[in-house]
């Protein structure tokens, strides 16, 4: 079969389904019935992606809007991580939904919204070049904000305001870009190492202006990717969605804001353009003000879900400071962790999502003895939360360990050791905001009353999506080897 | 994978025994027991069985490809050998102590799971071979250990694991940044690589190997309870169970120090600039844990502040060993042996300590006191255990003092002989025998409190008490016993060899001459430790620690110094109150480090401010033109009105209710206008219009902003 059609296949299978889930909302009668149907579209979806990443490096073009303006798809390295980790948190998040959205209303609309979003995200994954990129961004923030909007609170909705809000303004920063780069003749496509890199001499662009864009766009993209000084929606709007929706927000959708900067900075203008440029320095700055300042703040937030928000601007931030020292170790490490945040960062909001679905809590210090009532689910929170601080011999170990190694040999002078110190800085922080849910919840104290305890584990299909993700997240700690070769290739492949 | 499989079934056996009896403890706790009982001593076994085939062919090697990347690499050789085979041990007897120390606790599931867990990463850290296996196994066992701590769930066990845990990320991620820095100058870890390549690059690298070096020291040094960072050692090993706190002691701060000896050996080999700095970083603590110790009246507490000090002991022969360079055989075996030594001394007094807890429930020495006056095998043990610390001839203990103060007297002379000023190194000398003489005064205060004075009210009760432990536990406690004395007594031919084995590994060599270590010049030495641990006995603790109560009987006194109490002493004025108030000042600086944590607290709200700062940066932006430039032309009403309709339909609903509320809802009758109700759904359903539209609104203006741009930018560029 064409590999074209499997594209085709995986975007508009969730598309339809999703499309058909809005047209008959409220109609269907056997809940049971419609959950398999859904499950069955995530599960082929995937397989799908799955098909279409096997299948080689290549590209489709859709059609030229215009004579030198063409709707383009590609399949290449980074497609196959990014697509790979949507398919897989998409269809565990949708697993786990079957059994959350139960007690939430609405629930064909946010199933709809779901697999549209899904079949959006493939699009964005295999984007081909800036215009299609660009157009598929815009998408998934619509497509994206009615699991924001969700329950209609005013809450919700001015999360979602603001969410609209803060993407608009950084997606029109990355406009400018956009537009000066299709002037330049350098919009129609990507190419491994930089279009503009190898255009050398041939280039037409000032190198000022050129500059000026590609900061413009990285600080419109990192809009998404919750990157100061655009991150201000993220911690609001995450929050507010139902607990499946927010897992692929912060896992997922944020990673589309560094695939964004990837194929602006590795695939149009060329690491070595930049290089050693201000915009190096203030992009580096920038990701480290980040990466300190979301994980102090989310040390000092009491409810739950927003903490977690907090955690992800802070960790969404390793990886553009992985990006910003622009070598292969960094970029693995970087590459590596987009990989096992999102692992991670959905274990924890679906573990967040059930301990509010089995128990009503909401605020950290209402979590006493929560791993006495429900030990599956907080052992699962625990091991990731091991992870994302960092300790072996777990995955978010690997990648800071290729972070920091790389930042230190980019010879950016003070940046070079500033960076590392700052990662492991959070990292303290990290363990302070996560570890003492732990303790609280597995300690709860000697006066702790045993006799009324009611366990509280939720049912496998909650169980399962979240155990699954924290083998991932445990496992390619204890062997990387084969994931971390194939990055290291990818991150060469394109420096 | 390749090499010695024997290493990974040493290694890994106790994860996989972990698992095996938390399951078996799910149905069966007796069972469970038991199955923990044998698998400490097959671990032993295990070891033994390496150890046996190192005697046969030498160094054992295993390297694990690709696990965690960068793959594991252990060796057992000399040092390895001897702490391999002690961490064994300790985990043999205590574990074998745990089935009755533990019969009436809860979450002993738990525990054992976490308490063999953390046997395989000791192990792995005592067998490894390069920094990044040592750093793995020291992460995994910093962890797990943790739930040791707070195992009783008690609020002081919860506070001393929560700073145990902080100071032990803090310790490991200062640790990692070491490593990073001394990769990327040297890239390797392989501990048999490092030296040649750190002196490769030592003349243009120097700083980052030094600052890579300091944050190692950091690190380990977190662990191995060293000044400034032993905060946590003084209130984690008291609050945990007996048993565990003879891990903690015994053998887990040697997990610290063995990472410590591993900079100082291969990183900086004979560098005397470092010397001085693990020198006076173990003055400190060795002195510090001692006097603190002076004030505890708590059994555990103040065996665990003996340990910070006995740390110190470790850490200048450490010092000593840098400063002394190539002829520091002296330094190097005293080191090795104090180590030893104060492992196995630990072992026992801390399951000592644990038969005493696990009868009374108590600690603090007026609550205990007594209760061994009249069990001679208890009193026995503990008698050999505080002797050997205490450095009194004959025990153990005194020959690895003998040798570390040998060491400072060797460094002495050599200075002298330069013509090098002297003075400090005699300082540091007579630091050393007073901070010895200290030892035997808090050990002959426990000993004396504990096994020979009367209780003041129970004594008769705890006479009673025969059968005040079982046998295993008696062999758990006997079998280090007899070992320590073995050892003391047989020193030329027992602790000697030990010196022989393991001193390689610091690049020690066999001294030229064979030290006397009961020659005149070297007992000098113990006798003015014992002159001076009298004096503060008799001088200090029984007259100024200890006071009449309203009976008339001697108590202990727990001093603490506050602004009450030197308010007090200052009415006063008598120089003893006075003494001793200044004295405990200082010991509670040293104990709780005060300054040192509030500038933590503070930088911890200074940046959290700024954090906070930038969090809302771009929203106040925002805000301020929404206020000023962007404001809302109208004012949304807010009062409660509504419309005409809902007017109209809340006052129909509001005369049905009426009549409702008199007949079906007379019980439970409804209050609230309707009027009022849809006038407040009204106003929520005009406010979020309004909130739409106006986002809509712009953005829609942006939309066609950045659209007018593009036009008037492509007409440019096309003209």
């Amino acid at each position: 079969m064409n590999p074209a059609m499997f594209l085709a296949a995986a975007v508009l299978l969730p598309l339809a389904a999703g499309l058909l889930l809005l047209i008959c909302s409220g109609r269907f009668k056997n809940r049971k019935n419609k959950c398999l149907l859904i499950g069955l579209v995530l599960v082929i979806t995937a397989g799908l992606v799955l098909a279409l990443e096997l299948s080689g490096d290549q590209q489709f073009l859709l059609w030229n809007m215009t004579e030198n303006l063409p709707v383009l798809f590609i399949v290449d390295n980074m497609t196959r991580v990014f697509g790979l980790v949507t398919v897989t948190a998409w269809t565990l998040g949708g697993i786990f939904a079957f059994e959350y959205m139960k007690h939430e209303e609405n629930e064909d609309r946010y199933f709809g919204f779901y697999l549209i979003v899904m079949g959006v995200l493939i699009c964005l994954t295999h984007a081909g070049n800036l215009i299609t990129l660009y157009m598929f961004f815009e998408m998934m923030t619509l497509t994206s904000l009615p699991m924001v909007l969700h329950t209609m609170k005013h809450e919700a909705i001015m999360a979602g305001l603001k969410y609209l809000f803060y993407s608009v303004a950084g997606a029109f920063a990355a406009l400018f870009g956009i537009f000066y780069f299709t002037a330049q003749g350098v919009g129609a496509s990507f190419e491994a190492g930089g279009v503009i890199t190898n255009l050398g001499d041939a280039y037409t662009g000032s190198s000022a202006l050129t500059l000026a864009a590609v900061l413009l766009m990285i600080i419109g993209f990192g809009a998404k990717a919750g990157m100061f000084p655009l991150h201000g929606w993220l911690p609001t709007a995450h929050p507010v969605a139902p607990a499946p929706a927010s897992a692929v927000l912060s896992g997922v959708i944020t990673k589309f804001g560094v695939l964004s900067v990837i194929r602006v900075v590795f695939f149009t203008v060329g690491a070595d353009y930049i290089r050693g440029t201000y915009v190096q320095t203030v992009w580096m700055v920038l990701s480290l003000i980040t990466v300190f300042m979301g994980s102090m703040l989310a040390y000092k937030e009491k409810v739950l879900k927003k903490r977690m928000a907090y955690s992800t601007v802070s960790q969404v931030s390793y990886i553009m400071f992985g990006l910003s020292v622009l070598n292969t170790q960094a970029l693995t490490g970087a590459l590596s962790y987009v990989i096992f945040h999102s692992a991670v960062k959905n274990t924890l909001f679906l573990v967040a999502g059930a301990i509010i679905y089995k128990t009503g809590k909401t605020k950290v210090e209402e979590l006493r003895g929560i791993g006495k009532e429900m030990p599956v689910t907080i052992w699962c929170f625990t091991l990731v939360s091991v992870t994302l601080i960092g300790i072996p011999p777990t995955s978010g170990f690997i990648s800071k360990w290729y972070l920091a190694t790389g930042s230190l040999e980019s010879g950016m002078g003070a940046l070079s050791w500033i960076g590392p110190v700052v990662l492991l800085l959070s990292a303290m922080l990290t363990a302070g905001y996560l570890l003492t849910i732990t303790i609280k919840g597995f300690f709860p104290g000697n006066d702790y009353d045993y006799g009324s305890l009611v366990k509280k584990e939720p049912n496998l299909l909650m169980l399962v999506p979240m155990i699954v993700l924290t083998c991932i997240a445990v496992g390619f700690g204890l062997f990387p080897t084969a994931l971390i070769t194939f990055l290291q290739n990818a991150a060469a492949g394109i420096l | 994978m390749s090499g010695n499989i024997e290493l990974l079934a040493a290694v890994l056996f106790p994860f996989l025994a972990a698992f095996v009896s938390y399951l078996i403890g799910r149905a069966n706790k007796q069972l469970r027991d038991r199955f923990v009982q044998g698998s400490v001593i097959a671990e032993m076994l295990l070891i033994l069985w390496c150890v046996l085939s190192y005697f046969q062919n030498g160094m054992l090697e295993l390297t694990v490809q690709d696990f965690c990347m960068q793959g594991l690499y252990f060796k057992m050789d000399g040092f390895r050998v001897l702490y391999g085979t002690i961490a064994a041990l300790m985990w043999m007897m205590t574990g074998i102590f745990s089935r009755e120390y533990f019969a009436h606790y809860r979450n002993r599931n738990r525990y054992y799971l976490f308490y063999l867990v953390t046997l395989g990463a000791t192990i792995g850290v005592f067998l490894s071979g390069d920094l990044y296996t040592t750093f793995i196994f020291f992460e995994i066992m910093s962890l797990t250990s943790f739930v040791w701590v707070v195992h009783d769930e008690k609020e002081a066990a919860m506070k001393a694991g929560n700073i145990y845990l902080a100071i032990a990320i803090i310790g490991g991620m200062v640790l990692l940044m070491g490593l990073f820095l001394l990769y990327n100058a040297t890239g390797t870890l392989r501990m048999d690589e490092i030296h040649e390549a750190v002196t490769a690059v030592m003349d243009t690298k120097r700083i980052q190997i030094y600052a890579a070096g300091a944050c190692m020291l950091f690190g380990f040094g977190a662990k191995a309870g060293m000044f400034p960072v032993h905060i946590w050692l003084p209130m984690a090993h008291p609050v945990a169970p007996a048993p565990a706190s003879a891990l903690l002691s015994g053998v887990l701060t040697k997990s610290g120090v063995f990472g410590i000896l591993i900079v100082s050996a291969e990183i900086f080999r004979h560098d005397p600039s470092w010397g001085m700095l693990v020198l006076f970083l173990g003055v400190v603590t060795m002195f510090g844990g001692a006097l603190i110790a002076l004030f505890s009246v708590d059994l555990k507490r103040t065996l665990a502040c003996s340990s910070m000090s006995q740390i110190g002991f470790i850490l200048v022969g450490t010092g000593m060993m840098e400063l002394l360079g190539e002829e520091n055989a002296l330094a190097v075996r005293g080191t090795i042996l104090h180590m030893v030594n104060h492992s196995m001394i630990k072992l026992v007094l801390f399951m000592a300590a644990g038969v005493v807890y696990m009868n009374l429930h108590a600690l603090n020495l007026n609550e205990i006191r007594g209760f061994g006056k009249r069990k001679p095998l208890l009193k026995g043990m503990f008698l050999m255990g505080a002797l050997s610390i205490g450095g009194v001839p004959g025990w153990s203990g005194y020959v690895s003092k003998t040798l570390l103060h040998e060491s400072i007297v060797e460094y002495a002379h050599e200075l002298a002989h330069h013509g090098e000023p002297t003075l400090w190194i005699h300082v540091i000398e007579w630091v050393f025998l007073f901070t010895g003489g200290m030892t035997l005064a808090y050990m002959t205060k426990l000993f004396a409190a504990v096994f020979l004075e009367e209780n003041l009210t129970r004594q008769k009760e705890f006479d009673a008490k025969k059968k005040y432990m079982n046998r295993e536990s008696v062999f758990a406690i006997g079998v280090p016993t007899i070992l320590l004395v073995i050892l003391g007594f047989t020193p030329y031919l027992t602790m000697n060899r030990l010196a022989d084995l393991a001193q390689g590994f610091l690049y020690g060599v066999s001294p030229e001459h064979a030290v006397h270590y009961f020659s005149l010049e070297n007992l000098k030495g113990a006798v003015i430790s014992l002159i001076i641990g009298s004096v503060v006995y008799f001088g200090f603790i029984r007259t100024c620690l200890m006071a009449k109560n309203a009976n008339g009987q001697k108590e202990y006194i727990e001093v603490v110094p506050n602004v009450d109490l030197w308010e007090q002493q200052l009415e006063h004025l008598s120089l003893k109150g006075l003494l001793t108030t200044a004295v405990a000042s200082i010991a509670a600086l040293i104990d709780h480090m005060k300054p040192m944590l509030l500038v933590v607290d503070l930088s911890i709200a200074v940046t959290g401010f700024f954090s906070m700062v930038l969090d809302h940066f771009v929203d106040s932006v925002v805000l301020f033109f929404r206020s000023t430039t962007h404001r809302s032309k109208t004012e949304l009403h807010l009062d409660l009105i509504g419309s005409r309709v809902s007017r109209t339909l809340g006052r129909f609903l509001d005369s049905i209710v009426k009549v409702l509320n008199v007949t079906v809802l007379r019980n439970n009758p409804r209050t609230k206008s309707f009027v009022v109700t849809f006038a407040e759904r009204e106003d929520i359903l005009k406010k979020t219009n309004r909130m739409i539209s106006a986002s809509l609104s712009f953005g829609l203006l942006l939309t066609v902003l950045g659209l007018a741009f593009t036009m008037i930018y492509l007409l440019t560029s096309i003209l």
